[in-house]
């Protein structure tokens, strides 16, 4: 039987029995809508908290072991040669120097060229952390220097990613301060202030000077907190106040694969030195919550989707049944088993396709709705994604897929049953 | 261009065999029109099952439109049903829910491809012709449940008409019908023979018989 013919002949038998083709094809549009809506929410969400949490995989923070024992076996004080070692390890790509600031700096003015009605007498100490250019070398804007200039010149300074939308969801509204404009490019920003002044009592230093600092990028390997200056800055200054370097407040390790971050994690640790887990153990476990609730609903969606091919595949058997006397005068003008058997697959792949396209449509309407209510009834949190949803190009295709290919599926024994039919024995 | 020889088949009923055809021999010349008449339960229907391959248990010999019936496998018989053999059936069987050119072009649909790869438009001309030619072109839209016994049995012909079968193999088909609309397909069977087809006909009314060429009486499994 050509396939033309097969079209047209299934199309008529799902045209006479309408009621039929609408209850198979509302069965498989519930699986394929619920399953796009879950994995488009999994997705979404673990977008969202992408962005909330966004730890690098292949990232292990070195810091100083608190046992004193470390110290006997190599390990202690993350100096040069402790950061040789570690660079040295399997696996290991780089190693990056953290050093925190020491020298109290703070602002006590709103950046310049941003109008962000700073209150009188509003002093914010800044937390300051010197890193290796290498660290953030993707993500200095172009055009900008990261390395300590020269005197007088304003120090380039990284900030997180994260601390716009943290400043414009929470820092901002608790202040009553102006929210950064959306779109706003932040480089290039100067920030007045003064090294050496503390808004503790007694930690301000002899000396304080004005300086300015110039925002030379976001970047997600910054602290959310702090911003990150050269390293030469930050012992340059170390050096004019008198501040003695003991070590390296961390190291950071990018290892070749996230796969090998455990046995680096585990190599530190038998060097004396301890692995800083907690941002990546929180994104490792928002990430797992995720996707083990994300993986519940698609199952429960699968669930759904063969309990619309048992429901399709019952209504062909009772279809198929019904028409024994039909099958029977196909065959009886030519049709052979094989043509029966696809007619019937063709039916049920139709009405899986139907429902499936149905079912996308379903879940996309529905994500936009969910979106609209979260966006009237939940508060402007930092992060709050615009939409909840994810809809990458395959998830539609998966949507149809599934639905067409679990409406075949349920209808392989009717299809069997239909081949089975004896045009003699029926017709006479 | 019917040739049955020796043929016999059996039912198994419980422990029991039953014997509907035995040693039944045959022929029907091309172009011959053939009526086998007999009482209900005397195997004429079976006999015409076998002759059109839709029945392929069977013992003996059974040759029609040139084609041995015994080594074709499901699939020839298939085809073979398709492109030599029209059926016409007491109870019409037309499908309910196709109008009546829809039912027509049926055996159109399943031409295996590198015979009449036509498109559907041009076999639905082809059935249309078909209709016409049973005198129902008007009523090619109706279902046929909106048509008499006799328009079905007519769109039934039409439909054993669209792939210019060899053989026209009908089984009461004036069975269902009053005296006009019978008559009007006894006329219509005696043009297709007219036109070559060799018709043979299993029925138990006398008009049918009557304008058959020959007519043979099968009783108890026996052709006499």
């Amino acid at each position: 039987m050509r396939p033309r013919a097969l079209v047209h002949l299934a199309a008529l038998n799902l045209r006479s029995d309408r009621r039929g083709t609408v209850v198979n094809a509302l069965a498989a549009c519930v699986g394929a809508a619920s399953l796009v809506f879950f994995v488009s929410l999994g997705g979404g969400v673990g977008k969202a908290a992408r962005q909330l949490f966004p730890g690098d995989a292949r990232l292990v923070e070195v810091v100083p072991g608190a046992v004193s024992l470390g110290a006997a076996l190599g390990g202690g004080a993350l100096d040069d040669a402790a950061v040789e070692r570690l660079r040295e390890l399997p696996g290991v790509d780089g190693a990056w120097r953290r050093l925190s600031l020491r020298v109290p700096v703070a602002s006590s003015r709103a950046p310049e060229g941003v109008r962000m009605n700073w209150p009188t007498g509003f002093t914010v100490q800044v937390p300051v952390v010197g890193v290796d250019a290498g660290l953030v070398a993707a993500d200095v804007a172009s055009g900008r220097r990261f390395e300590d200039p020269p005197a007088g010149e304003p120090i380039p300074v990284l900030a997180s990613r994260r601390l716009v939308e943290v400043y414009n969801k929470t820092i901002a509204p608790a202040w009553n301060l102006r929210r950064l404009p959306p779109g706003l490019d932040l480089v290039g920003l100067q920030i007045p202030v003064q090294v050496g002044f503390s808004i503790i009592p007694l930690k301000t230093e002899d000396r304080v000077y004005d300086a300015r600092l110039a925002l030379a990028g976001l970047s997600d390997r910054v602290p959310l907190y702090s911003l990150a200056v050269p390293l030469e800055t930050v012992r340059r200054l170390h050096r004019e106040y008198g501040k003695p370097d003991a070590g390296y407040s961390s190291v950071v390790l990018e290892v070749a694969r996230p796969d090998d971050v455990p046995g680096v994690a585990a190599a530190v640790r038998r060097m004396g030195f301890a692995v800083d887990e907690g941002e990546r153990a929180m994104a490792e476990r928002v990430g797992l919550a995720i996707t083990v609730v994300a993986g519940a609903l698609a199952l429960l969606a699968l669930l759904m989707t063969a309990l619309a091919a048992l429901a399709i595949g019952q209504a062909l058997s009772a279809s198929v049944r019904a028409r024994t006397r039909d099958i029977a005068i196909l065959q009886a003008v030519g049709a052979t088993a094989g043509d029966v058997r696809a007619l019937v697959l063709l039916e049920a792949g139709l009405q899986g396709l139907a429902g499936g396209v149905l079912g996308v449509a379903v879940a996309w309407l529905a994500s936009r709705g969910v979106d609209a209510a979260a966006l009237r009834l939940l508060p402007d949190f930092p992060f709050r994604p615009e939409t909840f949803f994810s809809f990458p190009a395959w998830l539609p295709l998966l949507g149809v897929g599934v639905s067409t290919a679990a409406a075949l599926l349920g209808a392989l024994a009717p299809a069997a049953l239909a081949a089975r039919v004896d045009p003699a024995r029926t017709i006479s | 261009m019917i040739s049955l020889r020796h043929l016999r088949k059996s039912f198994r009923d419980g422990e029991r065999e039953v014997a509907v055809l035995r040693d039944v021999d045959l022929e029907v010349p091309a172009g011959g029109f053939t009526a086998v008449v007999g009482p209900s339960g005397s195997g004429k229907s079976t006999l015409l099952y076998v002759a059109g391959a839709l029945d392929a248990d069977f013992e003996g010999e059974a040759t029609v439109a040139g084609k041995d019936l015994r080594g074709l496998s499901p699939r020839e018989r298939a085809a073979f049903r398709n492109a030599s053999v029209g059926f016409v059936f007491q109870a019409f069987n037309l499908l309910p829910s196709l109008p009546a050119v829809e039912n027509v072009l049926l055996p159109g649909l399943f031409a295996p491809a590198g015979r009449s790869a036509e498109r559907t438009r041009a076999l639905r001309a082809r059935a249309l012709e078909a209709l016409d030619r049973v005198g129902l072109a008007d009523k090619a839209q109706r279902l046929p449940g909106r048509l008499s016994g006799g328009e079905r049995q007519r769109v039934a012909i039409a439909r054993a008409l669209l792939s210019r079968p060899a053989v026209l193999l009908a089984d009461e088909p004036t069975g269902n019908l009053d005296a006009v609309s019978g008559e009007a397909v006894i006329r219509l069977f005696a043009d297709m023979v007219k036109d070559g087809v060799t018709v043979l006909v299993v029925t138990h009314e006398e008009r049918v018989s009557a304008a058959a060429r020959q007519v043979l009486h099968l009783e108890d499994g026996r052709l006499r």
